[in-house]
């Protein structure tokens, strides 16, 4: 067990350091701070026109919920999710690592481990600094302070439970981004608004379930989002996503660790 | 010879296509050479050598044990693929040190053992170029480096020649040998007859997914009963040694040339051939330059067997 989270252990920080190196991270470090742009044209826009006022937590609430939650997450986890296999296919470098004294689920593990580390930062970066653009002249309060943790808390367990599904879906299918896309734009985002126990069918319901406007009951200005929402209780919800992250990632492991990848010329 | 590598009744499949056949072979310390023309088996038969592909039938084991998923027989091996893919952003220190690390050395251990693989595959001073700057000599001694890096006992080296030039290909070459010398058992694979012929005498013929034959190429050569050896013999008077030879059963045919001065002897015993040789050559007081076998080689014996 212990040569095994030591094998964990060198992979992630394997990956963490060529992931870095990536020409994509730059892309996706960009993409992470959209919310930071957005957020400071919506002040500029406030200091320079007069009369204009903005509600801060509202806007920020909107962010996190339009863009991050409903965007960004999805795109991050589906893009590194399924790369975490078809990359090394692709690149045909596999073999470096499955040649190496190293378990296969460990290569799995490892690898989703710094793409997740990876994400989550870029996303609570971009969060973290658009609250602070955003609550500029109301930063001493603790409430805010809150919301803004809880987001991040929401958007991370996001962050961990989609790559952990487009990593499964990366070691079964070849043609994982397109499934990807139809899943996170077609499943997620529509189905999510069924009425009744379908919905429940989606993760972005347990993660919805979690915004504070959401389990407070309260009707927010992102309320058209939250259309029909039956959320779940918190404590099932942080349990589910749990679950879900662990059942994703290990039968991804147990297919990774039997199945032969062949390289295509 | 102790064999380290054993692959009993292998076979292979793709789905439907058959990539091995019932291959049967025990690799010992030294060089051996896996030949056979593209699509022969030779990457298959490494693939499953170094547990990156699982018997369809059969098994491999190396020091006795089974290859595949068997995760600590591989801190013995080191694999160099044919492929030419490289993670392009690092440089071709990070490129050694990171895979090193994967071993569980430490960062001194896992640099004091990328830099002495550098210095031996002569890329030391170019170790802090990104790869996606090396030229393809400079990329192929890189992945040797990391075959080496962490000093397996067994090295698997498909296709280790292949693209380079004569400069790049010579100091491959002995660096293989180098291995051989420190008692490793290596494996060579090529498409290549000169490039295997360079570097071993051993051979592992492989053609359409079966092993043709194994062992070392006059052994090979005795073999092939049904295609006669050819001699060669250049000197004074061809035409008096092939008169003294013609009668005798062992020769089954006789022709001149294509240098003058020559004649090639075919017979389908050369024991007796090479005996009746010198006691004429003295009687007829012929003048000899040289007597060869020109058969005697990988190309001669690959064609033979099958059968071109």
């Amino acid at each position: 067990m212990k040569s095994f989270a030591r094998s964990v252990r060198a992979l992630a920080s394997f990956f963490w350091f060529v992931g870095r190196k990536a020409r994509r991270t730059k892309v996706f470090v960009l993409l992470g701070a959209l919310p930071v742009l957005m957020s400071l044209v919506i002040q500029a826009n406030r200091l320079f026109t007069p009369g204009t006022s903005v509600d801060g937590p509202a806007v920020f609430s909107n962010i996190v919920m339009t863009f991050n939650l409903q965007f960004l997450i999805l795109v991050l986890a589906l893009f590194y999710g399924t790369s975490v296999c078809a990359e090394e296919l692709e690149g045909k470098t596999l073999t470096y690592l499955t040649t190496r004294p190293v378990p296969k689920p460990a290569i799995i593990l490892g690898k989703y481990f710094a793409y997740a580390a990876f994400l989550i930062l870029v996303v609570a970066a971009g969060v973290a600094l658009s609250f602070v653009v955003l609550h500029i002249d109301r930063l001493g309060d603790a409430a805010s302070w809150l919301v803004l943790l809880r987001s991040l808390g929401v958007l991370a367990l996001g962050l961990l439970v989609y790559t952990a599904f487009f990593t499964l879906v990366g070691t079964v299918l070849k043609k994982s981004v397109l499934f990807g896309l139809m899943f996170s734009f077609g499943w997620e985002n529509i189905v999510q608004y069924f009425p009744g126990a379908t919905q429940k069918f989606t993760i972005m319901h347990y993660l919805k379930s979690l915004l504070p406007a959401v389990s407070t009951g309260g009707e927010g200005s992102f309320a058209f989002l939250l259309f029909k929402l039956e959320p779940s209780p918190p404590e099932a919800a942080v349990v589910t996503l749990a679950v879900l992250t662990a059942a994703f990632l290990g039968l991804a492991c147990w297919i990774f660790s039997r199945k032969e990848y062949l390289f295509e010329d | 010879m102790t064999a380290v590598i054993r692959a009993e009744k292998l076979s292979k499949w793709y789905g439907n296509v058959l990539g091995l056949s019932d291959v049967s072979l025990e690799i010992g310390p030294g060089i051996t050479g896996l030949l056979g023309p593209n699509g022969a088996g030779k990457s298959t038969l490494m693939k499953l050598l170094t547990g990156q592909l699982k018997p369809s039938i059969g098994r491999v084991t190396i020091h006795g044990a089974d290859v595949w998923n068997n995760m600590a027989l591989f801190a013995d091996i080191g694999f160099c693929p044919e492929q030419d893919a490289f993670y392009d952003e690092l440089t071709g220190w990070e490129f050694v040190t990171r895979l090193l690390s994967l071993y569980g050395f430490s960062r001194a251990d896992a640099a004091s053992k990328a830099e002495r693989a550098l210095h031996f595959v002569e890329l030391f001073k170019d170790k802090d170029r990104p790869l996606r700057g090396y030229s393809r000599g400079m990329r192929q001694r890189l992945k040797i480096a990391q075959t080496v890096a962490h000093e397996p006992g067994i090295l698997i080296l498909d296709e280790p020649l292949n693209g380079l030039d004569p400069l790049s290909k010579r100091k491959v070459i002995r660096l293989i040998k180098d291995f051989r010398d420190a008692g490793k058992t290596v494996l060579v694979s090529s498409h290549v007859l000169p490039e295997i012929e360079a570097l071993t005498r051993s051979i592992v013929l492989l053609h359409q997914g079966k092993i043709l034959a194994q062992g070392d190429i006059p052994y090979i050569r005795d073999l092939i009963d049904k295609h006669p050896h050819k001699i060669s013999v250049k000197g004074s008077d061809p035409r008096a040694l092939a008169a003294s030879l013609v009668a005798q059963a062992a020769v089954q045919n006789i022709q001149f040339g294509p240098e003058p001065g020559t004649v090639v002897f075919e017979t389908g015993d050369r024991d007796v051939l090479f005996g009746l040789l010198p006691r004429l050559i003295v009687e007829r007081g012929i003048d000899i330059e040289e007597i060869t076998s020109p058969d005697d080689n990988l190309q001669a014996v690959f064609d033979y067997l099958v059968g071109t």
